[in-house]
């Protein structure tokens, strides 16, 4: 940690936001050779530039970035929300695009959602699926799953999933319907609340130079 | 749980201090109790569980979900207090309301919270703070920072930086375009959320000129040096907004001359707590730590809930990040000495209790052996235990 204040210290998640996050920094004069999500190591530095990338699962991400480990990370809005943690926020990176919503097996389809009041639901998302229904009024059973929650309905564990879709063939394959949407969810730029304040102009720097390329690419 | 593990286990959130942690927190405790002292602040102590009607005064947030609860033989909902300042704004509002003002409170508790577990903070932690009552004047608000500043010094902590800002800047600033209520508690929401990306959203949303929408993003980027303040002139037309920044010209000024300006960097962006807040507010931060040292802020309106106005500032230091800082910077750890430790052979037992109890009378950290010893025994358990000298009677 003694090192921590020349080093600006970034979290990627492995998996499909690596990429892209990993290109986009790079635009802007933030990567480190060797940068990749298969590689083995753990941290990435580029010692000239005094950059360092922790590449990590998904869901790790804003603890990283919360507990300060990392003062700048890349993440799902999806998974900020289910985490509940206190980060900056900084910038929406406009990839990564997908939503979270209801779905139910096309065949047992009820009339309302209401129908589903005191149901079980299978989720990766149990804070945000609780926070949808209790707002909904109504209460359910939640089953957290990490994966495959299709699954769910066709094994007979629950009477529907509240997941992430990005074009919905998954749905489609398992014979799924959305029936509620809850909201959309894009990669975010997020940061360490001590961060942004103690490395204020180069993160800010880092997101003007982020949005000065997103308003060219608009062009 | 079975019965065999409960006895052992504590529950979620709690922590043992050791004798080495205890030790290091007693020091840092008491050297801010002495600093608040010498700074003429009369230490109180209140009750560790209140009505519950009474910790929730004042926050409009659901501060209430975490806090622990129980219940009176009458049925009264009770909670443990979460924080110090609430509770001495219902004794200054109370029991000292006829006290000469301003008046001038510091505190060294425990409090509770129940929520995920952060660095340095359990759901109990300690909080060392003062409180400054009766007075709006900037030279409080100076002196409250400057009080600060010096307590994290004595703690042993020598870099950080104080962010300060003035929250009546960012309401002057939605003001100033008529932003209806419900607009404006969207903004302060997303604000307060630290959720920039929904700010920008939510002012995208708005029918203003693309200038006016400008100046509102400009908000938490107002980050930096004395600059800062010229460049927020420039944006603020309300006279409240204005008004925010000459106050905080006017703490700057007087911090200079307590000399703790070298650690402020001025942050408009700052916002704690709008429901709470209605002037200056800062927070501490070092390295290493991803969490605020300290903060604290001026709260006019709380003691009005109380039913006995009166304006007020105060801040409040977490002892546990203190400690936590000084372990991550590597710098030096509070010690305690142990002095002595006396040994006797067999029949010298009240001769070894009257040479510890003199050199206790000198001030020496002493213990006693329990039995009697060998000298080499007594030397072998000296140094064990981490006593200077030994002292062994024959």
């Amino acid at each position: 940690m003694a090192d921590s204040k020349e080093y600006l210290t970034i979290a990627l998640p492995k998996g499909k936001l690596f990429a892209p996050s990993a290109e986009l920094l790079c635009k802007v004069g933030y990567t480190a050779e060797g940068l990749s999500d298969k590689s083995r190591k753990l941290i990435i530095s580029n010692e000239k530039k005094k950059i360092r990338f922790i590449v990590s699962k998904t869901a790790d991400v804003p603890t990283y970035v919360e507990y300060g480990a990392a003062d700048l990370g890349v993440i799902g809005k999806d998974v900020i929300s289910e985490s509940g943690k206190d980060v900056y926020e900084l910038l929406d990176l406009g990839f990564g695009k997908c939503h979270l919503m209801m779905a139910v097996p096309k065949n047992q389809k009820r009339g309302r959602l209401m129908d589903y009041n005191h149901t079980r639901v299978a989720t990766k998302f149990p804070h945000i699926a609780e926070d949808f229904f209790n707002k909904q009024g109504m209460q359910m059973e939640y089953i957290k799953l990490n994966g495959s929650i299709e699954l769910g309905p066709i094994v007979g564990l629950s009477e529907s999933i509240v997941d992430i879709v990005e074009t919905g063939t998954t749905l489609k394959e398992n014979n799924l319907e959305e029936i509620a949407y809850i909201f959309d969810t894009t990669a975010r730029l997020i940061a360490n609340r001590v961060s942004f304040k103690l490395k204020f102009e180069q993160i800010h720097q880092i997101v003007t130079d982020l949005k000065r390329l997103q308003a060219e690419g608009e062009e | 749980m079975d019965n065999e593990m409960q006895v052992l286990e504590i529950p979620y959130g709690m922590r043992d201090f050791l004798p080495i942690e205890a030790a290091e927190k007693r020091t840092i405790e008491e050297k801010l109790a002495s600093l608040y002292m010498a700074w003429g602040y009369d230490e109180v102590v209140t009750p560790t569980i209140e009505y519950l009607d009474n910790l929730v005064q004042g926050s409009r947030h659901s501060i209430e979900t975490h806090l622990f609860k129980l219940f009176d033989r009458k049925n009264n909902t009770l909670a443990l207090r979460h924080e110090m300042t609430t509770p001495i704004a219902r004794l200054s509002a109370s029991r000292l309301q006829d006290s000469p003002l301003p008046l001038k409170l510091s505190y060294s508790s425990n409090v509770f919270r129940y929520e995920e577990m952060q660095a340095g903070r359990q759901c109990e932690f300690h909080q060392s703070g003062v409180e400054l009552m009766g007075t709006t004047a900037a030279g409080a608000d100076a002196e409250i920072i400057a009080l600060a500043a010096k307590g994290i010094v004595d703690s042993g902590i020598t870099t950080f930086t104080i962010c300060l800002g003035q929250v009546d800047f960012a309401t002057g600033l939605m003001e100033q375009f008529q932003l209806s209520s419900g607009e404006q508690r969207a903004l302060q929401i997303a604000l307060e959320q630290h959720d920039f990306v929904q700010f920008e959203s939510r002012i995208n949303l708005l029918s203003l000129t693309g200038s006016a929408k400008e100046t509102l993003r400009q908000i938490p980027l107002l980050c930096g040096g004395e600059d800062v303040l010229e460049k927020a002139y420039t944006l603020a037309i309300s006279e409240k907004s204005k008004r925010a920044l000459d106050n905080l010209r006017a703490i700057y000024r007087l911090l200079k001359a307590y000399k703790a300006d070298q650690y402020v960097r001025f942050d408009l962006g700052i916002i704690r707590d709008f429901s709470y807040y209605t002037g200056m507010v800062f927070e501490i931060y070092t390295d290493g730590l991803g969490f605020p040292l300290a903060g604290g802020g001026r709260y006019d309106h709380l003691l009005s809930d109380f039913g006995n106005p009166c304006p007020a500032t105060g801040f409040a230091i977490g002892i546990e990040r203190i400690l936590l800082a000084i372990t991550r910077q590597h710098l030096a750890r509070p010690e305690t000495p142990k002095d002595v430790y006396v040994g006797f052979a067999n029949g010298a037992e009240e001769a070894a209790i009257v040479k510890a109890g003199r050199l206790r009378m000198e001030g020496k950290v002493t213990e006693l052996a329990p039995a009697s010893s060998t000298r080499e025994e007594a030397e072998s358990l000296r140094k064990k235990k981490g006593y200077t000298d030994l002292v062994y009677l024959a």
